[in-house]
């Protein structure tokens, strides 16, 4: 019967793949070694704001350009640990005016982290992504969960 | 024996991980009939199913700690939550596992109860279509916040009941021996 385990459909022409869903915003894709590069002298970068107290630029820095794509996992673990440090590094009462001069797009990369980081509870500690989750709802609604859902452009 | 009562810190961390699923939930639940694109007038909840990428959408995870975690998995048809109930010794173990099972064998009462959990988690709900064209919306939200919110309670209420109950066996045998 193992003939039955054989997914035949994946052999039609007309057959949907992963890949064909997503689309790099400049329509080519990224090598994993540079992206995870340009992540890494993104870390250095945003270790100095941080270490020169400007914490609402490290964050900007740190959710800007997401290493989208397929192939890289490396990357986009580096990111999110980026992420992850600079969330860990703002006090909580600073949440929700950071949150609410943050524009749209932002939130949702936001928010694609917050729930990257709940995914990975050994990693890192869901009291605090729960608390921006939280404040993070508040200003950008349910609408910005729906983008998450939705949006190819995973992190 | 006194109830043990939570800090107020992990009652707030309950409460925001109640309000995390409630809005992702609310977020998740827009499902639409949707018939199967490989088999002619069939009709399956795509999340089971998985019959094309296009029409599963990224699955979130909200978790208060490794051992408290609720996935949810949306689809266009469907959507199915899964929760890994905190169990913390062997008691609390066995007493989720018995009143799971006791609710999956009764899953067609519950409606929405799928009949056996996905791998890593111990409860899972499937909530399809036809199910939010018979059923309010936030009141299914609303049944499965209840959910996680009573079973915890119901788990770390069975256990002190049970140990109440193996103290009076144990004093009423050892006084038959001494």
């Amino acid at each position: 019967m193992s003939f039955r385990n054989i997914d035949i459909d994946i052999l039609d022409e007309e057959q949907l793949v992963q890949e064909e869903l997503f689309e790099f915003s400049e329509g080519k894709p990224i090598e994993p070694e540079e992206a995870l590069s340009k992540v890494n002298t993104k870390g250095v970068e945003v270790r100095n704001l941080l270490t020169r107290g400007k914490t609402e630029d490290a964050l900007a820095t740190a959710i800007d350009n997401p290493p989208y794509g397929l192939n890289t996992t490396e990357a986009k673990d580096l990111n999110t640990k980026i992420v992850i440090e600079v969330l860990n590094s703002i006090k909580a009462t600073d949440i929700p005016s950071l949150v609410k001069n943050l524009s749209s797009e932002q939130q949702d990369v936001l928010m694609k982290y917050i729930y990257r980081g709940m995914a990975s509870p050994e990693l890192y500690s869901s009291a605090m992504l729960l608390n921006w989750h939280e404040k993070l709802t508040e200003v950008a609604g349910v609408g910005c969960i729906v983008r998450v859902i939705t949006d190819r452009k995973t992190v | 024996m006194s109830m043990q009562q939570p800090s107020s810190l992990q009652s707030l961390q309950l409460d925001r991980k109640c309000n995390a699923v409630r809005s992702t939930l609310t977020a998740a639940l827009c499902l639409e009939n949707f018939s199967s694109q490989v088999v002619e007038r069939h009709n399956k909840p795509e999340v089971e199913a998985r019959s094309s990428p296009e029409v599963v959408p990224n699955a979130l995870t909200i978790s208060r700690n490794e051992n408290e975690k609720v996935l949810i998995e949306p689809s266009v048809n469907s959507i199915r939550i899964s929760i890994k109930i905190k169990q913390a010794d062997e008691i609390e173990r066995i007493l989720c596992h018995k009143f799971t099972r006791f609710m999956m064998l009764r899953a067609e009462n519950f409606i929405i109860l799928r009949r056996k959990p996905i791998t890593g988690y111990d409860i899972s709900f499937l909530i399809t279509n036809f199910h939010t064209e018979q059923m309010y919306k936030h009141k299914l939200v609303d049944f499965i916040i209840q959910f996680m919110e009573e079973v915890d309670k119901e788990i770390s209420e069975m256990k002190l009941s049970l140990n109440a109950r193996a103290r009076i066996v144990a004093e009423s045998y050892l006084s038959q021996v001494g």
